[in-house]
């Protein structure tokens, strides 16, 4: 193979490569240079590659079609980044840049060999065959996603990345920095509006910057203006991709030091939307050989990059686009072979060539030999933020195009090209005005209409008199379309969802027009009544990564979470907490407070401050049970239900004075239970005088538990514990290890006498560490979660989320003393009140033992009768240090409650166990000696 | 992302908001029909169009809101503490609920 | 019932089987067939006929997408009751059946669902040959990670139940999640790291517009008429029974009516004053750009909201809970695709560069015990097959035979009967609330 010829020419005078500033890189590890400034195609367009792609399905070689951020022909994978725009993407320095989508290589792909079997791969394809024999399709599927586009997904074991976001609001937002979009900015600007530009490109201008002299004059012009305005900031590198409710915006910055992309969000006065357009393909057999692109990808190689697109050119043109194409060519140095005037009615036949256009058949048979064919027959308008905010685009047959509707919120504009036509001053002048109304209606201005720009009559050129392709990403052909009709997929989704026409990587903006056009004939319609399909968001694609950002997610942990870390306690996530589930033994852990004492630390307990003279209606309100008769200095364990009688909380309330009580939560629940406060004072019950505080991070929560916890905490406190001085149930208030205003009550989630205390939080470690030091003699040892639960559960006490779950309701917890169905209100009442008059339907919460003393069934065990009529199941089980025997609660039907009921245990392995319902809860002091003690 | 104008608070983004629940609803907790309470439990109008619900303020003044809202088109058109009369004057029987 | 007298008047016109051999088959699709249509170059024929409006049908569907479509086709195919009419406001499988994320599981939690949605899949399976259209079902696996210890206690109890209804269904820990999709994090490192996973071997995604059209296909060559385009605008009563509807293509006589809406389930509902417990939010989803395939199953996180397949085009297509407020609006929200995103991080931290390319979103009716609304209402011939949440799709098969079953008999079928719209008056809510808040 020979070298390939560099098509670079001389310095232009709208060129953005610095000569000065040579770039080296590789295409498939082949070394290779270029300028700064270079996209990555516009480099190797000038080291003379060609074909940069190999298609979705066919895998035919591809080349440049647009030269911009939708060439559906130039993703490329650079270092272990799939799927860069290669038309868009500028070079750095030592970029590692591959072809994709190619099978060994690009030059030699062996799927191409699609191509020959491509008459019977027609739309819907796969729907019509593998259907028999069924065990066979699991097989060809497999095959089938070894086709799958695209570049390689990074390995895994590389991290997120460095993505960030930011806030901003402007007043004006104008997404397109062409001539009109850059007058509206300067505009808005000038009436001392905060104004963001922001452009898709890496420099402002738009299609002035390959539109010559005159045109660069303008933009000369309008970047002073530009630049005199400290209140304007342009963002470039930079695409508006998506407008959402109440001109909540999405800008992603794609470049910058500081991160791989940006996402913006902006709340925004009024969106200027200025996208220019998008230069349509040309429909014909051959259209996408590597050689033919469209008149602005022409334009835009030869200006911006001092690339030669190719040597002797073919140029259809139906309007000054194409024109202006050809005198660019020619003063390029490359020859023109044949200019084709589609205004005349005169057009194309077919593009020859094999892996690279040969020559050009015209209408009349001649084929006339060339190496580049520039089309030039349309544009389509990129509606896609307008529709985001309820725009449904019309037709307008005069000028070919779709136009904007009425029915853009008075929040939202356009201006340019997207609107209408017209000379550069044009643009300027209606770009002016809109931005002066924007800045108007961004500050209260009632809306005022802007005169619209003129359209001018352009011919409705979609496709030629063969079949090409319509949607090169995802090698869809104009036949297709015809195809889908003749089947019945005759509505413009339908016709899109059956082809997958307008799915792919430059999601239909440039194939959607012409896909209706055909769609439009086939089905013997005009364009107007085929109808428009709505372009969904995001309008340029974005990154997980900066959609993502950097994750903030909060962690909650006690004052004393360090000193459980250094002394190596397991964690356990809990929710937003992180605690401790034990430090090495559990079964340890739990002895010891039975024989001695433990300490645990019970911070995420959710704490709320309640004061005021009707908390005590509150509670009756919220809790079950009756509060009316609770004395300053006890306590009460409340169950809360839902409105639906389920359980959805439960905790221990303590009274501290007349108008004064400290309610607990469970810790996952801390934030509901507020809420439900806060909505039945606000909403039920505005008279009420309460004041809800939450506290549960105000206050370090140590629960001392054991024999032992008496004389513990007596060794730090200015309190009387004596039994006859502080009972069970009761709360007191005092000094702890010096510190005042601690909370201690006298509670036994665990069964033994035990100790609550909350301390101001930031004596939490303080109390920790001192309890454990003065308590050395007496045994005193931390014990985590997991001996908690074990304790609680040789208790028979229930944990509201997993002995329950989200249908439980009280009387089926076990819980029905707690309810007292004669006060006159409180949550879930009627349900309540109807599920007792059910006794003994539902089913109950038991304590279970195994026959097998040893045999622990793990939790979630499924109860059965007879081989799988389920009749409960598992919902707690340990094996209990203190009894030396599995224990476990379960929920079992009505029925098989009852004490002695034998029960069948499935177990996860499908073995079966037996078990016996028991007469009591707790499995260990029952009378409550320990407790009361 | 919608914008709530918060009448203690000023406009915020609808992410600090919680929404809770269509307004209007009648609790009776003393009546003995099933049907009745679960009525109020479960049955939402749920239209196409304009609705009357509240909001809670979790991540701001922690108020209840009352607000008519349109659900086609997600556009608030008043916005007041939770139990003021509509914006009709037209009380919601004293219930926000 | 009072419904058995709509039924008596339908005319019977024959057994299923006897009805098949009399229409003229459609065009069968094969290798074969692909093949002689490509040598000749000759065209497929249309796969779904037009017809005028007729004054009067045996049952009236409303509603084109798979619940729709799979009941028509199911009253032509297994009951001969094909004077039927298949009404949708717009085009047919563009509602919630063309904006889903396609995924199909049996791994419910209640014995109920377990037992329903077991048969969709069954029915699935064999779809394919049933309707003569490859609806691409692959059976690639699914995982629902568990992060938290509840979590975890929850896909054990699924687990159980799943393995007592004859489901493949087992809780597997982080590393033996790490071998099946060696993408996945399973370190320590994350926020909420993976302590293990539902692995539902059965599970996996399917071609959502191949249900929906190849469903439309063989009703429409068993006589059941497709109106797309067709709205209905009210529905017509006589004493307390249902006598047709009115479009806006004109009215028609029919002494059955469906509604088998999503999203609008309630308004059209409303027509006949039948009150329904449902709350319509938006559910979205978005997909990424095409990478090779890696990832080999379905991955569901609970606990983070999200999901993710990748199809075999290569593209990730992601969903995540329904949106925070009711709503009836489709144009997606940028909050959603951040916290999607963030959370799919999470999980898959190194395909940060990977692109999303689209996002939209769907309507779902969500009821108070996530379980759907089936069978008859106060209003003689109104049938309902809505309330369907996020989990319609998976149970599309299953829906149109049991409702096809309730049409042609008059006989609430038993694997329905827990859905029936009395049980939130009766105060028996199915026990599926306790699954997940994402069910997919």
């Amino acid at each position: 193979m020979s070298k390939p010829v560099s098509s670079r020419i001389n310095s232009q005078s709208g060129e953005v490569i610095d000569r000065t500033k040579p770039i080296n890189f590789t295409w498939n590890g082949q070394p290779l240079t270029a300028y700064e400034g270079d996209t990555i195609v516009s480099a190797l367009m000038a080291s003379g590659v060609q074909v940069i792609s190999r298609s979705f399905k066919y895998h035919r070689p591809r080349g440049v079609l647009s030269a911009s951020y939708v060439d559906p022909n130039c993703s490329v994978t650079v270092s272990d980044e799939p799927n860069v725009r290669g038309a868009h993407r500028r070079l750095r320095e030592g970029d590692d840049v591959r072809a994709q989508n190619a099978w060994p290589s690009l030059k030699l792909d062996v799927r191409a060999v699609n191509q020959l079997v491509g008459r019977f791969l027609g739309p819907g394809f796969y729907y019509k065959t593998f259907i028999k024999p069924q065990f066979l399709w699991p097989s060809y599927q497999k095959v089938l996603s070894r086709f799958a586009p695209g570049g390689s997904p990074p390995a895994p074991g590389g991290g997120h990345g460095n993505f960030d976001k930011r806030y901003t609001h402007p007043d004006v937002l104008v997404a397109g920095a062409g001539p009109a979009g850059i007058a509206a900015a300067i505009e808005a600007a000038r009436a001392g509006v905060k104004v963001m530009l922001v452009e898709e490109e890496y420099e402002i201008g738009g299609h002035l910057r390959y539109g010559g002299p005159e045109a660069l004059a303008a933009l000369a012009a309008l970047r002073a203006e530009v630049n005199s305005y400290h209140n304007i900031e342009v963002l470039t590198d930079s695409v508006v991709t998506g407008r959402y409710d109440d001109n909540w915006v999405a800008v992603v910055q794609r470049s910058g030091v500081w991160s791989h992309e940006r996402l913006i969000k902006a709340r925004v006065g009024t969106l200027v939307v200025a996208p220019g357009l998008i230069e349509r393909p040309y429909v014909f057999a051959g259209n996408d050989l590597p050689g033919v692109m469209l008149s602005t990808a022409a334009m835009r190689l030869l200006e911006l990059h001092a690339v030669r697109p190719g040597t002797r050119a073919v140029i259809l043109t139906a309007n000054t686009s194409g024109d202006e194409a050809v005198e660019r060519l020619r003063s390029a140095g490359v020859e023109i072979a044949l200019v084709i005037d589609a205004r005349t009615g005169v057009t194309l036949r077919r593009a020859i060539g094999r892996g690279r256009l040969k020559a050009v058949e015209c209408a009349d048979g001649t084929k006339i030999p060339a190496d580049l064919l520039i089309t030039a027959t349309g544009w389509t308008a990129p509606t896609s933020l307008l529709n985001m905010a309820g725009d449904r685009p019309i037709w307008d047959p005069v000028a070919a195009r779709f136009f904007p509707s009425e029915l853009i919120p008075p929040s939202v504009m356009a201006t340019g090209g997207i609107v209408g036509d017209g000379t550069i001053d044009q643009l300027i002048k209606h770009g002016r005005a809109v931005g002066a109304e924007a800045a108007a209606r961004a500050t209260g201005a009632t809306p005022t209409p802007v005169p619209p720009l003129t359209r001018e009559a352009h011919p409705a050129l979609f496709h030629g008199p063969t079949t090409g392709f319509l949607d090169f990403s995802e090698d869809v052909k104009s036949k297709d379309i015809m195809a889908a009709v003749k089947e019945g997929y005759d509505s413009a989704e339908l016709a899109k969802r059956f082809t997958t026409s307008g799915m792919g990587t430059s999601q239909g903006k440039l194939e959607n027009v012409n896909a209706m056009a055909i769609l439009a004939e086939a089905t013997g319609r005009d364009l107007e009544s085929t109808g428009t399909t709505i372009w969904r968001p995001p309008y340029a694609p974005i990154s997980l990564g900066a959609l993502a950002g950097r994750a903030f997610d909060p962690v909650r942990i006690s004052p004393m979470q360090p000193w459980h870390v250094e002394h190596g306690a397991v964690p356990l996530i809990a929710g937003q907490w992180i605690r401790p589930e034990h430090y090495g033994d559990p079964s340890a852990e739990a002895q010891n407070v039975r024989t001695h004492v433990g300490i645990i630390d019970v911070t995420p307990l959710g704490k709320i401050d309640l004061q005021g003279p009707d908390v005590v209606k509150l509670l009756n309100l919220v809790y079950t049970n009756n509060w009316d008769n609770l004395q300053i200095g006890s306590v009460r364990y409340g169950v809360m239900c839902a409105e639906d009688g389920v359980v959805m909380d439960d905790g221990v309330t303590a009274r501290l004075g007349t108008n004064h009580y400290l309610m607990t939560t469970t810790s996952s629940g801390a934030a509901t239970v507020w809420e439900t406060l806060e909505m039945w004072l606000q909403t039920s019950h505005p008279d009420w005088s309460v004041n809800v505080t939450p506290v549960t991070t105000a206050m370090a929560s140590i629960n001392i538990a054991g024999p032992n916890s008496r004389e513990l905490l007596g060794r730090l406190t200015d309190i009387d514990l004596s039994p006859e001085a502080f009972g069970y149930m009761k709360v007191r208030t005092g000094s702890i290890a010096g510190v005042p205003d601690c909370v201690v009550w006298r509670i036994g989630f665990t069964g033994e006498l035990s100790y609550e205390i909350h301390v101001p939080a930031s004596f939490g470690l303080h109390v920790w560490e001192t309890l454990l030091s003065v308590g050395a003699d007496l045994g005193v040892s931390p014990f985590g979660v997991e001996a908690q639960r074990i304790l609680r559960l040789e208790k028979g006490h229930l944990i509201v989320g997993q002995d329950t779950d989200g249908l439980t309701k009280a009387y089926e917890a076990g819980l029905g003393p707690l309810v007292k169905l004669g006060k006159d209100d409180f949550s879930g009442l009627p349900e309540l009140r109807w599920q007792e008059s059910l006794a003994g339907a539902h089913s109950q919460l038991v304590a279970i033992e195994t026959t097998d003393p040893q045999l622990v069934p793990p939790e979630a065990s499924q109860l059965v009768v007879g081989m799988a009529e389920i009749v409960g199941r598992i919902t707690s089980s340990r094996m209990s240090p203190t009894l030396k025997r599995s224990i476990a609660l379960a929920r079992v039907s009505g029925e098989l409650s009852v004490p002695g009921s034998r029960l069948t245990i499935v177990l996860p392995n499908g073995s079966r166990a037996e078990a016996v319902v028991r007469e009591n809860l707790s499995f260990i002091d029952p009378e409550g000696v320990r407790l009361h003690g | 992302m919608i914008l709530i104008d918060c009448p203690y608070c000023g406009p915020r983004n609808s992410t600090e908001f919680r929404h809770a629940g269509e307004a209007g609803k009648k609790r009776d907790v003393t009546t003995n029909d099933p049907a009745v309470w679960r009525r109020y439990l479960y049955q939402q109008d749920n239209p196409l169009g304009w609705v009357r619900e509240n909001w809670f303020h979790t991540a701001g003044c922690r108020q209840f809101l009352c607000a008519e809202r349109n659900t086609q088109t997600n556009e608030f058109r008043w916005v007041a503490p939770a139990g003021s009369p509509g914006p009709d004057g037209a009380s919601d029987n004293g219930s926000a609920r | 019932m009072s419904h058995a007298e709509s039924v008596a008047s339908i005319k019977e016109p024959g057994g299923a089987q006897a009805r098949r051999r009399r229409s003229r088959g459609p065009a069968r699709y094969s290798a074969l067939d692909i093949f002689r249509r490509g040598v000749t170059n000759s065209d497929w024929p249309r796969s779904f006929r037009q017809h005028d409006l007729a004054k009067s049908y045996d049952v009236v569907i409303i509603g084109a997408g798979v619940h729709g479509l799979a009941c028509a086709y199911y009253l032509a195919a297994n009951h001969g009751i094909t004077n039927v009419a298949v009404l949708d406001k717009s085009y047919m499988g563009g509602g919630g059946s063309g904006r889903n994320t396609a995924i199909i599981r049996s791994n419910y939690l209640t014995p109920e669902g377990v037992r329903f949605y077991d048969r969709s899949v069954v029915l699935y399976q064999n779809l394919a040959a049933d309707l003569n259209y490859n609806v691409m079902f692959s059976q690639r696996g699914h995982l629902t990670l568990a992060h938290t210890d509840a979590s975890l206690r929850t896909m054990n109890w699924r687990a159980e139940v799943n393995k007592l209804q004859g489901i493949n269904s087992s809780v597997i820990d982080a590393a033996e999640v790490g071998r099946i999709v060696k993408y996945l994090d399973v370190s320590d490192r994350p926020r909420y790291p993976i302590l293990g996973a539902l692995y539902h071997p059965p599970g996996g995604i399917i071609r959502h517009d191949a249900v929906n059209w190849g469903y439309a296909r063989a009703a429409d060559h068993l006589g059941v008429q497709i109106h797309q385009q067709t709205e209905v605008l009210g529905i017509e009563t006589a004493g307390g029974k249902v006598t047709g509807v009115r479009t806006n293509r004109g009215a028609i006589s029919a002494p059955i009516v469906v509604n088998c809406t999503a999203g609008w389930a309630t308004t059209i509902s409303d027509m006949v004053d039948v009150k329904m417990p449902l709350i319509t939010h938006p559910l979205q989803a978005a997909v990424t750009e095409p990478v090779k395939v890696f990832l080999p199953t379905v991955i569901v996180s609970g606990s983070l909201h999200v999901y993710v397949s990748q199809t075999d085009r290569g593209e990730l297509v992601f969903g995540a809970s329904v949106d925070p407020y009711p709503s009836y609006s489709m144009r997606g929200s940028l909050e959603f695709t951040e916290s999607v995103a963030s959370h799919i991080l999470e999980l898959i931290p190194s395909i940060g560069s990977l692109k999303v390319l689209r996002q939209w979103a769907g309507l779902c009716d969500m009821t108070p015990d996530y379980s759907p609304i089936m069978g008859v209402t106060p209003v003689d011939g109104f049938l309902v097959d809505v309330g369907w949440g996020t989990y319609g799709f998976k149970a599309g098969p299953v829906s149109g035979e049991a409702m096809a079953a309730l049409i042609a008999t008059g006989r609430v079928p038993e694997i329905i009967s827990a859905f029936d719209l009395a049980r939130f008056a009766d105060g028996r809510l199915v026990g599926e609330k306790g699954a997940a808040s994402v069910g997919h």
